[in-house]
């Protein structure tokens, strides 16, 4: 939100401000909603997926092929023991699962969904405003490993700081080439941009940034092949090995919001968010009556399989490799991409 | 580095191919089976539930208290006691096996020479007690009658009873000429029996203790 | 001031990744491990001991426990030695049968192997289509001996009972598909560069320290050692059969992955080849010892341990009065039996040389100076099951 309409809006009289205010917290209450239900059936639909791929059937028992699992787990989860360790720092043991949902969730408000449906319309600073949330969600993981005063967890902790700023400087840059060429941080800007080439997505021309942008948003999201702050095989759990019940859940949605978010923005930035190409839409004109919405969680849920689809795949990194990777590979790609990129820009 | 190689490494290929593969796998049939709701078959011989061969002609375990079984059980969970009633004849007053110990190995089965003890297909028994699974002769007994409830054939044949390709010199005459045992006695009593001597002949099987006990000897010394 | 501290952290006994429970502590700088001390024994249910009260054939069950994940093997291995101690030569059938058995065992073992070590790694789909074809060897054991894993189907001087047309079949069906599953596997990690940067480099021992720390098995003919006792000292049907033992070059982690990868093939061949040529016939020697072995008295005064020696005609000898070292190749090295007998029915002495123990006591070596990922892929790349290591 910038500061012009901030200012417009205690202009306007009393009425009207809270009409405003009420359509706002409406319009969180229902993101939030969403959000949480797609995290919910986001994780029944991992098992899913992954027990197809390994041959296997996934959840099956409650519901019709488990499709009531998610509020099954959900209620285990809520009425389980909440374990503190006794020798740990209690109020920021308490404070890091929170830290790490309210973060990602607050992600949420700059994502345009479909038509200007976008809590926070005018914030010009969109794309930043993500980085840094989804920077911030790496002190609860950090705190959540420092204050269990476990080992495993402070390991997992340690990993987890120095993945997410190590990637995050390799996701920031992915994205530049998508600021110059629609010269705006404005999710909604950058998708009305992308409208106005024939392609209407940015992949076309953007499709090494893309990549980049992906392998960047697994690390980000602490997803396989980059699952190294929570390798179960080297750390048990990381940074949540200590926590139970509903905290442990925290950081569960926490992860799979990031996740929803990361593809959100591969979406907005790169598919052309609840658009299609003017080219489709020349052709096949009669699409014009499909909701955008409806395009724009398709894409969202292609996305999201690939991240379940990868997970099923390979192996993990080592922790070293992970740091050659980002700093050696991908950050020098991405600068490469930028230069290409405002070269093109600047000839043509 | 070839240009295939620089191709590879650039387009990622071999984890495309992999990817490739657990999306076949994907659109391929599960094989996972819903264990309670559906059942893979077991086969014949399979080491279960132990169980004493119900007699048909006295309605009573085989055993002649040879203490083969009891000596050669590996985890020692077999138990037997030898009692005698007022003719000073021997009998069978206790046989348990406490199944929990048990391992499995089917020693007693092929080691007992009248063929009196059976481990059964069925494997699926489990309860909140120790004593429901601490079988004693008569859970023995009524486990094989539950065993061979759910069979669909006239007889049944251990394999371990007689192994096939061992030499059957060596055997002892009981177990050289044991046949398949026939499991549907209400099947074959009717045809070769009078009806009216039907009810009779449950009535008769709870006083047993002393009555069924005297064949047994007889049958200890073809074996010795 | 600040101190500098490694920090120690213990992995295991409770952990995923150390296959059962073997403890290891680390000392950590860093990612780095400095110090690395395995510790077992948490699984000790004193086999030895345990055989040394039970008479031959009795003790035989006991050794399916040992190596639980290939526990045919175990049997056979057992089998082999008592047979040698006892002087019975088991018929060609049930050395054939024996044969397939061993070599179905290793298959399954090494799937197990890959199942776990791809799992450790982050590889989670290779670990439930391995899963899914072990399921395939485990039927096939159950359609011989009516148990899936803990057979007990070998025994002294032959094996228990004859396989039959269907369990033929069976197995002709698996040794057909079997390879496409192993491309399956091959697909997923083979030229993966994960897989690659994980496993090669990792782990390296050398063929001179490999050997004079013991290792056997593919873990040592990984480090480019040719030493396999199915070719060294034949027994059952191996000296009848072809087939090469596959060795490693570069002595890491990814050379013994190959090695294993290999020995499936090689183990389908065999498999094919006793199949091909199974003799008729019993499958147990006549001279072979009862179930109810009598025990008989001990050849040496009680109260002396092997002290003073009765003569021969005063104690009728039921197993030579002698002592004996028995190997065989099992898919995890070399599994040694070890017997000293008084003339009893029972070993007055058994000790069992498992290769897990060996296989245990490397992890240092190979640990210590790599990262904490790479111990996992060590305890991986050494195929140990604790319950042999521990006994």
């Amino acid at each position: 939100m910038d500061i012009s309409s901030f200012y417009g809006f205690l202009g306007t009289d009393t009425t009207d401000f809270i009409l405003r205010m009420i359509i706002m917290v409406a319009k969180i209450a229902v993101v939030i909603v969403i959000a949480l239900l797609h995290v919910a059936y986001s994780t029944w639909f991992e098992r899913k997926i992954i027990g197809h791929m390994q041959i296997r059937l996934g959840p099956m028992r409650v519901g019709y092929h488990g499709l009531l699992q998610p509020f099954a787990d959900f209620v285990k989860l809520f009425f389980k023991e909440d374990i503190i360790p006794s020798s740990g720092d209690r109020p920021v043991f308490q404070l890091a699962p929170m830290i790490a949902l309210f973060a990602t969730i607050s992600s949420l408000a700059v994502i345009p969904f479909f038509n200007d449906f976008v809590i926070a319309k005018n914030m010009n600073v969109g794309l930043l405003y993500l980085f840094a949330m989804s920077s911030l969600s790496a002190y609860g993981i950090i705190l959540a490993g420092w204050s269990s005063n476990s080992k495993y967890a402070f390991l997992g902790g340690l990993r987890s700081s120095a993945q997410v700023i190590s990637y995050e400087i390799a996701l920031a840059l992915s994205l530049v080439g998508i600021m110059v060429l629609s010269g705006s941080l404005n999710l909604v800007e950058i998708i009305e941009a992308q409208q106005k080439h024939w392609y209407g997505m940015y992949v076309v021309v953007q499709f090494p940034a893309y990549i980049l942008f992906l392998i960047c948003a697994f690390a980000e999201t602490n997803r396989t092949p980059f699952d190294l702050p929570e390798a179960e095989s080297e750390l048990v759990a990381g940074y949540f090995v200590e926590y139970s019940g509903m905290r442990f859940s925290l950081f569960f949605m926490a992860e799979y919001i990031a996740m929803i978010i990361m593809s959100c923005i591969a979406v907005t930035c790169f598919w052309g968010g609840w658009t299609l190409p003017p080219v489709v839409m020349k052709a096949l004109p009669f699409l014009a009556v499909v909701p955008g919405l409806v395009w724009f969680l398709l894409k969202v849920y292609c996305h999201l399989f690939l991240f379940y689809w990868v997970r099923a795949t390979v192996p993990r990194f080592r922790y070293d490799h992970l740091m050659s990777l980002g700093w050696k590979v991908l950050i020098p790609l991405a600068l490469a991409n930028i230069v290409i990129t405002s070269i093109v820009k600047f000839l043509f | 580095m070839t240009v295939k190689q620089l191709i590879d490494k650039v387009f990622l290929t071999e984890i495309l191919k992999g990817m490739a593969l657990t999306f076949k796998m994907m659109l391929s049939k599960p094989v996972t089976i819903q264990y309670p709701d559906e059942k893979r078959k077991i086969y014949p011989g399979f080491r279960g539930k132990h169980a004493f061969v119900r007699d048909a002609k006295t309605g009573r375990q085989k055993c002649i208290m040879c203490m083969k079984c009891v000596n050669i059980c590996p985890s020692q969970c077999i138990s037997l006691k030898k009692g005698r009633d007022e003719n000073n004849k021997p009998f069978l007053e206790r046989y348990d096996i406490e199944a929990l110990r048990c391992i499995y190995c089917g020693y007693c089965v092929e080691v007992c020479p009248v063929c009196a003890l059976v481990l059964t297909e069925d494997f699926g028994y489990c309860s909140y007690t120790k004593d429901a699974i601490f079988f004693d002769k008569d859970k023995m007994l009524k486990n094989w009658d539950e065993f061979v409830a759910k069979l669909s054939g006239d007889v049944y044949w251990n394999k371990f009873w007689r192994p096939d390709g061992v030499d059957i010199a060596k055997m002892p005459k009981s177990k050289r000429e044991q046949a398949p045992v026939p499991i549907r006695p209400t099947a074959a009593v009717p045809s070769d029996t009078v009806p009216e001597k039907e009810p009779v002949n449950p009535a008769e099987k709870p006083p047993e203790p002393a009555a069924n006990v005297e064949e047994k000897p007889e049958e200890k010394k073809e074996v010795v | 001031m600040l101190k500098k501290k490694e920090l120690s952290i213990n992995m295991g006994p409770q952990h995923p990744a150390t296959h059962g429970v073997l403890r290891l502590v680390l000392e950590l700088d860093g990612e780095t491990v400095v110090k690395c001390t395995p510790h077992v024994g948490y699984l000790h249910r004193g086999t030895e001991k345990l055989g040394e009260n039970r008479t031959y054939p009795m003790a035989l069950p006991l050794t399916d426990r040992l190596d639980y994940v290939s526990s045919m093997s175990n049997n056979i291995g057992y089998c082999v030695a008592v047979e040698r101690l006892l002087g019975i030569e088991a018929p060609a059938r049930a050395k054939y049968i024996r044969t397939i058995m061993a070599e179905l065992t290793r298959i399954a073992n090494h799937i197990v192997w890959i199942a776990t070590h791809a799992l450790d790694i982050g590889a989670m789909t290779v670990f439930l289509y391995s899963m899914r074809d072990r399921e395939w060897i485990l039927d096939l054991y159950e359609m011989v001996c009516g148990a899936r894993l803990t057979v007990t189907y070998p025994r002294i001087g032959g094996v228990r009972c004859d396989i039959d047309q269907e369990f033929m079949d069976s197995c002709y069906k698996f040794i057909e598909d079997f390879p496409k599953r192993i491309e399956e596997y091959e697909t997923l990690i083979d030229q993966n560069r994960i897989w690659l940067q994980r496993t090669v480099g990792v782990g390296i021992i050398s063929a001179a320290d490999a050997i004079n720390w013991g290792l056997t098995g593919p873990t040592l003919r990984g480090s480019g050692v040719a030493y396999d006792v199915r070719k060294a000292a034949p027994y059952d049907a191996y000296d009848q059969i072809d087939f090469e033992v596959p060795v490693g070059k570069n002595c890491d982690v990814y050379d013994r992955y190959r090695c294993r990868m290999d020995e499936f093939r090689q183990s389908i061949s065999i498999i094919k080849q006793c199949l091909d040529k199974m003799p008729d016939g019993l499958v147990l020697a006549s001279e072979a010892p009862p179930y109810d072995m009598p025990i008989g008295k001990p050849r040496v005064m009680p109260g002396h341990p092997m002290g003073e020696i009765l003569p021969g005609e005063l104690v009728e000898e039921k197993v030579p009065f002698d002592e004996l070292y028995s190997a065989t190749e099992v898919p995890k090295g070399e599994l040694g039996f070890y017997f000293v007998n008084d003339g009893t029915a029972r070993p007055y002495r058994m000790r069992i040389r498992a290769p897990s123990f060996v296989h245990a006591s490397v992890l240092p070596k190979l640990c210590e100076g790599s990262l904490v990922a790479d111990v996992i892929a060590n305890i991986g790349t050494i195929d140990i099951v604790l319950g042999e290591c521990d006994r």
